[in-house]
Parts: C-alpha cells; sequence; structure tokens
C-alpha cells in the first residue's frame, strides 16, 4: 500500500511540476489585451492661465513613474519645491520604477497609465507601439517657463528630434547627453599624451600606451556597443548625412559604406594589436570600466556623459574626468571635427489616458524652470536641454564643463540616430561585438553580422518602419 | 529478502474491479462524499483550469496575433509567428541552447547527487550495520547549503567569480601558476561560456536532489543492501543494481524537473550572460522571449516563443517518462515486480561473483 500511495504522490508532483512549467512559459500571456478603454478626459479640470496654461486642477496629484537609474527619481521629487508657485496645491508623487516596460505594460493595456513617465532605460517601452496613446508636447514648448521665457527659445537646438516619431512631438528628452571620447587629463598630461583627432593618431598613442604596459581601450560585455556608437559616430562624420540616412533606413549594404568599412578597419587592426584590455567579453561592463578609471589600465573610454555619474564610486583621485569628441578617419571630414552626437535623452512622455495629463505637462514645466534645471546639473553633474544653467566650474565637475565646452564648440553641429533604439537592435548587436573586440571575427565578420541584423528588421513586414530623412 | 516478497506481493494483488464483478458499484451521494469531492476534487480542478488550462488556451490565441503589448489593438495572423520562428536563425540556437542544457543539466546533477546521496546514507564502514560515512550530517548540510541561496544571487556571484580580470577563479588558478587563465574570459569565450554557465546551474541545485535522493534511498529496507553485501556485492555493485532501480521513480521526477529548470534557465543566465553570450551561445529561448516582447514589442510574437517552449518541455516529460518505460520502470504492471527482481537477481549475481 505504500508503494502505491508513494507512486500517487509522485504523479502528483509530476503534474504539478509541469504545470508550473507551462504557466512560466505562459507568464507573458497573463497581461493579454482585455482592459477596456480609459478616459482620459474624466479627470479634474483647470481654468487656463499664464500661469497655468494647460488648465490643471488645483489641488490635484499627479501621478509619475520614473526610472530609476543612473539619473535617481529625486529629481522630479524636487519639482514639489516650484509646482505650487504657479498652480495652486498641485504635487507630484514620484514612484521609482526600474523595468518601465515590463512594470506598466499592464496599466496601459488595462487603460490607466501614470500620469507623467521617465520611459528610460534598458526596458524602455519602444514609442512606436504606444504613439497613438500619448498627448502631443507642442503646447508645452509654446508655453512660457516658470521665468516667463517661451520654452522653445530657453532649449538646445534639435531637442524636439530625438522626441518626435511620425511628425508627432510626444516625448520630452530632458538631459543632454553628449557622446565622445574619455580619458584622464591628469594621466595624458603627466605622460605627455595627447587625445588623438584621427584614428591614425589613436593608433599611434595605442603603441605609446602598450610602451607603458597599458591598453588602448577597454569593453564590457554588456556595453560594447559603446563602440557600435564610436564607430557610427566617426562614419558619420566622415561620410555625412548619407552614412547616417543609409544606417537610420536600414538600407541594404548600409554597413559596407566605405566610411563605416574605414573606422572597422582601424579598430579591427586594435584589436589584432592587442590595444583592448583582454577578456572585455566576459567581464560586466562596469567592472570592465573601473580597469579604465581606477586601474587606469585602459586609456580611453568611448561612452555618453553619464559617465562620470555612473563611475563616481570607482574612480581614481585626481582622474580628471575630460571628453572629445570622436576621431575623425581622415583629415577632411565631411563634418568638422567638432560635430559630436548629442541627444536629448531620458524621454519623458504624458500618456493621453492618465487621469490628469495636463498634471503631467505642468510637472515638465516644472522641471524646465531655472531653479529645477539647475538644481538637476548641480547634483547629477550632467547638463539638462535648459542652456545656460550649468556655471563656468561645473560645480567642480570637468566632466560637466567639457560636455558643456564640446556643445558650444559644435554649436549647430549636431546630429543623432535612433535605429538601434527604435527597433530594439541592441541585443542583437551586442553579440558580434563582443565576437569583434575579443578577436573572434574580423571586420568582416562584423560587417556581415551588422547587416543582417539591419536587413532582417527591413525585411520583417510586421515591424513599423519610420522613415529618417 | 522473504520480509520484502509478501508486501509486494500484496501489493500486485489488489482486487481488481474485474474481480468484483464488473462495474464498481454506485455508492450513495451523501453530504460528505459531495463536500469531499468539491474540497479535494472540486476546487483544485478549478485552480488548475483557470490558471492554468485557460492561460493555455489564451496564449495559443495571442501566439497566433500580432498584438503589439501596449494597446488592445491586434490582428489576427494565423500561423505567421510560428514559420517566422523556424527560419529565425538566432531562435534556433536558443533552441539548440536548452536542449544541450536540457541534456547536460540534468545528467550531471543527479550523477552527483546519487552519488553525494549513496555516500551519505550507504558509503560507510562495510562492517555493521547499513550506515553512511563518516560525518554525513555534515556534508548532508553542507551540500544543501548553494540551494538556499537564491538563484539570482547564485548567478550574480559566480559572475564575479569567473571575471577575467578581478575574478577569484582566474586568481585561483594563475596562482597554480595556470598563466594561460590570465584574463581568460570564461563567460565570454565560445567554447567555455556554455560549460560555465552549465556549471553553475548544477552547482547551485545539486544539494536538493542529494537531500531529495537521501530521503528516497532511507525508504529502500536495508535488508536489501545487508543481503547484497551478505552476497559480496561492492558499493558500485549496490548502487547500480539496487540503489537505482528502487529508486528510480524518484530520478524521474527528478529529471523532468531539472529538464524544466534547465529549459528556462533564466535567471541564471540573465545574471552571467545577460545578452545571449558569445555568438548567442548560451542564449536560451526564454530570454529571447523576453527580449522580442519587451524590447522589440513583438508580444504576439514572443508568446508564440512561449507556447514553444511550453511544446518543448511536454516532450522532454514525456520522453523522459518513454525513457524510463522503455527501460523496464514506469507505472504499469512490470513495475511492481520490477524492483524486487532486479535487486533478487542481482543480489544473485552478487553472490556468485
Amino acid at each position: 500500500m505504500t508503494i502505491r500511495a508513494g507512486s500517487l504522490d509522485r504523479r502528483t508532483l509530476l503534474r504539478g511540476a509541469i504545470a508550473t512549467a507551462a504557466v512560466g512559459s505562459f507568464a507573458v500571456a497573463c497581461s493579454s489585451p482585455s482592459g477596456k478603454d480609459g478616459d482620459g478626459d474624466s479627470g479634474p479640470k483647470g481654468e487656463k492661465s499664464a500661469t497655468n496654461p494647460f488648465g490643471v486642477a488645483a489641488n490635484s496629484t499627479v501621478e509619475a513613474a520614473i526610472f530609476d537609474g543612473g539619473y535617481g527619481t529625486d529629481y522630479v521629487d524636487y519639482t514639489n519645491q516650484v509646482l505650487g508657485g504657479q498652480v495652486k496645491g498641485l504635487k507630484v508623487k514620484v514612484e521609482p520604477v526600474v523595468d518601465i516596460a515590463p512594470q506598466l505594460q499592464p496599466r496601459f493595456v488595462g487603460g490607466n497609465p501614470p500620469d507623467l513617465i521617465d520611459n528610460s532605460g534598458e526596458d524602455q517601452i519602444g514609442f512606436l507601439g504606444i504613439l497613438d496613446q500619448l498627448e502631443e508636447l507642442d503646447d508645452l514648448f509654446e508655453a512660457n517657463t516658470y521665468e516667463g521665457k517661451k520654452i522653445a527659445d530657453i532649449v538646445y537646438p534639435g531637442v524636439k528630434a530625438p522626441g518626435t516619431f511620425r511628425d508627432k512631438f510626444v516625448a520630452l528628452n530632458y538631459v543632454m547627453t553628449v557622446y565622445g571620447v574619455w580619458y584622464s587629463k591628469s594621466l595624458f598630461e603627466e605622460n605627455g599624451w595627447t587625445p588623438p583627432k584621427t584614428w591614425d593618431e589613436a593608433l599611434d598613442l595605442g603603441q605609446q600606451a602598450k610602451k607603458k604596459g597599458k591598453y588602448l581601450f577597454v569593453h564590457g560585455k554588456e556595453a560594447a556597443t559603446y563602440y557600435r556608437t564610436l564607430l557610427i559616430d566617426s562614419a558619420i562624420k566622415e561620410g555625412g548625412d548619407e552614412v547616417r540616412l543609409a544606417l537610420e533606413n536600414l538600407e541594404k549594404g548600409c554597413w559596407s559604406h566605405p566610411a563605416v568599412q574605414g573606422v572597422i578597419k582601424v579598430m579591427e587592426t586594435m584589436v589584432k594589436q592587442k590595444m583592448f584590455v583582454p577578456g572585455g567579453s566576459g567581464t560586466q561592463f562596469q567592472k570592465a570600466q573601473a580597469i579604465w578609471s581606477n586601474d587606469q589600465k585602459a586609456l580611453l573610454y568611448p561612452s555618453g556623459g553619464w559617465i562620470e555619474n555612473e563611475m563616481k564610486k570607482a574612480t581614481k583621485a585626481d582622474f580628471q574626468m575630460t571628453g572629445f569628441p570622436s576621431m575623425t578617419l581622415t583629415d577632411k571630414p565631411t563634418l568638422p571635427y567638432e560635430s559630436l552626437r548629442a541627444a536629448a535623452g531620458e524621454p519623458f512622455i504624458v500618456p493621453r489616458q492618465g487621469k490628469n495629463p495636463a498634471g503631467g505637462k505642468e510637472v515638465l514645466r516644472a522641471m524646465l524652470s531655472e531653479k529645477a534645471a539647475a538644481n538637476f546639473s548641480r547634483t547629477k553633474l550632467a547638463p539638462t536641454i535648459v542652456k545656460g544653467t550649468v556655471p563656468a566650474d561645473g560645480y567642480g565637475s570637468t566632466a560637466l564643463v567639457t560636455q558643456t565646452k564640446m556643445l558650444e564648440a559644435a554649436g549647430t553641429n549636431i546630429f543623432n540616430y535612433m535605429f538601434v533604439e527604435t527597433y530594439g537592435l541592441n541585443t542583437d548587436q551586442l553579440v558580434p561585438f563582443n565576437s569583434f573586440l575579443a578577436g573572434d571575427i574580423d571586420g568582416k565578420g562584423l560587417t556581415s553580422a551588422l547587416q543582417k541584423i539591419s536587413d532582417k528588421v527591413r525585411e520583417d513586414d510586421s515591424v513599423d518602419k519610420v522613415k529618417v530623412s | 529478502m522473504k520480509d520484502t516478497t509478501p508486501i509486494a506481493k500484496t501489493a500486485s494483488r489488489r482486487p481488481k474491479p474485474a474481480a468484483r464483478g464488473g462495474r464498481p458499484r454506485r455508492r450513495k451521494l451523501t453530504f460528505d462524499r459531495v463536500t469531499f469531492f468539491l474540497a479535494f476534487l472540486g476546487v483544485p480542478l478549478a485552480i488548475f483550469v483557470i490558471f492554468v488550462l485557460i492561460p493555455f488556451g489564451e496564449a495559443i490565441f495571442w501566439g497566433m496575433t500580432d498584438w503589439r503589448g501596449f494597446s488592445p489593438d491586434y490582428n489576427f495572423v494565423g500561423f505567421d509567428n510560428f514559420t517566422k520562428m523556424f527560419q529565425d536563425d538566432v531562435f534556433l540556437k536558443a533552441l539548440r541552447n536548452v536542449a544541450l542544457l536540457a541534456v547536460f543539466v540534468p545528467l550531471v546533477t543527479l550523477t552527483l547527487a546519487l552519488g553525494v546521496a549513496v555516500a551519505i546514507t550507504l558509503g560507510g564502514p562495510s562492517k555493521g550495520p547499513v550506515r553512511g560515512i563518516r560525518g554525513a550530517s555534515f556534508y548532508r548540510i553542507v551540500s544543501f547549503f548553494p540551494y538556499v541561496v537564491p538563484a539570482i544571487i547564485v548567478g550574480l556571484i559566480w559572475a564575479q567569480m569567473y571575471d577575467p580580470n578581478a575574478g577569484l577563479l582566474n586568481g585561483v588558478l594563475t596562482g597554480l601558476g595556470l598563466d594561460r587563465f590570465d584574463t581568460f574570459a570564461w563567460l565570454g569565450e565560445k567554447a567555455t561560456a556554455m560549460p560555465s554557465v552549465m556549471f553553475v546551474i548544477v552547482w547551485g541545485l545539486v544539494g536538493f536532489y542529494a537531500v531529495l535522493f537521501i530521503a528516497a534511498i532511507k525508504g529502500v529496507p536495508a535488508e536489501l543492501y545487508e543481503a547484497a553485501r551478505i552476497d559480496g556485492a561492492g558499493r558500485l555493485r549496490t548502487t547500480v543494481s539496487i540503489t537505482l532501480p528502487a529508486i528510480r521513480d524518484s530520478v524521474q521526477t527528478a529529471y523532468i524537473y531539472l529538464g524544466i529548470a534547465a529549459l528556462d534557465a533564466f535567471v541564471y543566465v540573465q545574471a552571467m550572460v545577460p545578452n545571449g553570450g558569445p555568438d548567442n551561445s548560451t542564449l536560451t529561448i526564454s530570454q529571447r522571449l523576453f527580449n522580442v516582447a519587451f524590447a522589440k514589442q513583438q508580444f504576439g510574437y514572443a508568446t508564440a516563443m512561449g507556447v514553444v517552449l511550453a511544446v518543448v518541455t511536454l516532450v522532454f516529460a514525456a520522453l523522459v517518462f518513454l525513457v524510463n518505460r522503455l527501460t523496464g520502470g514506469g507505472e504499469g504492471e512490470s513495475k511492481r515486480k520490477a524492483p524486487g527482481a532486479r535487486a533478487r537477481r542481482a543480489a544473485a549475481k552478487g553472490g556468485a561473483g
């Protein structure tokens, strides 16, 4: 009898086990679209006026889901200090979120999204999928700041572009992100090195570094695509809009453009000559970055302006983190050396179906006030899209100062591209970049792998394409 | 030996329905019986239907749509997602990877777990009563330790251990004079990434299955072992010919559990090689599914992948059942005879040899 009972138990267990697995596999189905359409107009309304351009109801609350990443969420909470000054009793309730898409997806489907979302981070929601559920923000740029100036006039040029999809301006990107190559000014001065302006100079610097037992670059497995950014930036400076548009529109053979190939060729040489810290493709990216910022085993690191804040705790004393624009391929690039990829990042969106969409816009207006923008730069050491809020000393941050300087030097020669984020290609592209930087595949292999990733999206009819021009 | 035989006989001579004369008599539906069925059959069945069968059906339906995940709009696309999936080289690679995991992880884990369990329960001195090695209870607890640590932490710790430049593993290896492991990227080399991941999964789970097997072995009558020992069977012989057949149902259950865990493996790979590893050599279906759903916003397509993963899981379970049945185990009539008969044969052979 005991044997019998035992086997029954096991069978029940087994069924449970299979069921568990099945439920796990189907978990994604749990949030299937069954919610009703929410009604965004039911929220409380206030009178529109000069100090209340969107007609927010007094004493209402704005629910803000803010990406809790490198910049934290306190800077949005800070707007509570200025909000009440214009609209009586308006408050923002900040909810820190790390995995934006998985966490907010059910709320979008259910028709009750938050009023304001910082749609950022690794799991950001692709904009095309929610485009028709978002408020357009053109009226925000037409409104005045808390100081009485028109918002469109106080921000850097081109900040609307990264938040515009299919001619709809739906995302306000708050933080100005400058992409470049970063180095330790103190280390370079000590050794009499100068930051390279061309890829040939970089190759020379790599030789000199080797003499000192150092490497030129370092990469981490989750961030190997920072070298894709560097590659594309250099290629666009060399070949101009032609290169940018080919990549953006996933054109056939876009990765075989001579400008792209020229840079890949030099990178390949650098990999072959062991100018990359070995083992990068198996190293967690922040650890890899510390090899550059703390151990100073590598001289250069391509990254965005967030790097100083990110590595704050793992940076050698007196490192003097400084940036310069990506290297050019030849002496006569189409765009000048000073041109750079700069884009407003941290896209804030206001869902139409929220309870208080006008309040969401009002919080954005508060964030663009001088007080809030200055607070952001001071505490996060990164520039916002509001011009002139960073003092000359950059609050003691060399990185913040160089970012401002780089932006000023570039003037209107600022470009950006979005195809990686638009089609969610980063994870796919990491694979060949890790292989390439580890020396497992050569430039040719990298090119064909990248081309295949672009081709796959272009040929997939089920993916909506954005035509960039 | 004699003591156990009658038990087996009783078990095999349970009165069959036929012996009682055709169909079993219907019993009266008393209040007691009705409430019993409601509580012990109705409730689990309802939970099963609501939380398993309905999501199953729903998932199959959503797998045939192009739902983007953030709005209630979708189109029905039939089997497009499935045909697309089997033309997608990245997905096929993921399928291959999980197949590797499902083959090797259970095999290695269970072999090790059985070894540990046998050592702890039967590995002791060959004189006196059958018992484990000295300090058995200590080893039993220690072997369970990794299982107490949550999988995500196991993954993160090992990601640090494998670090090429600052990791403990390379530090130890180079310290031993193996200089070629200086800056060796365990998770970054195509040849080592998958084995490294498998090792961590095995490391994390072996303790649990050792404890499971210890419990199963303790249910095997000690007389069997004593008889085998008297007949001259060694430890290996006892393990293969007595322990293994006697606990084969536990092994089957464990195999299926582990296979399911290995087919998913999401937590471990996400912690150690979040992007699929070198040349996607450690990419799992669950990672691909997550990426397609949340980065590419193709929830319909991702759900279709989930359906395929579920089918793969069921096929795996069916295969394990089949193999077990073909090798003489299982739930059938043969099973009730087998353990005793096999053990007797083994004992006889051991005695002869």
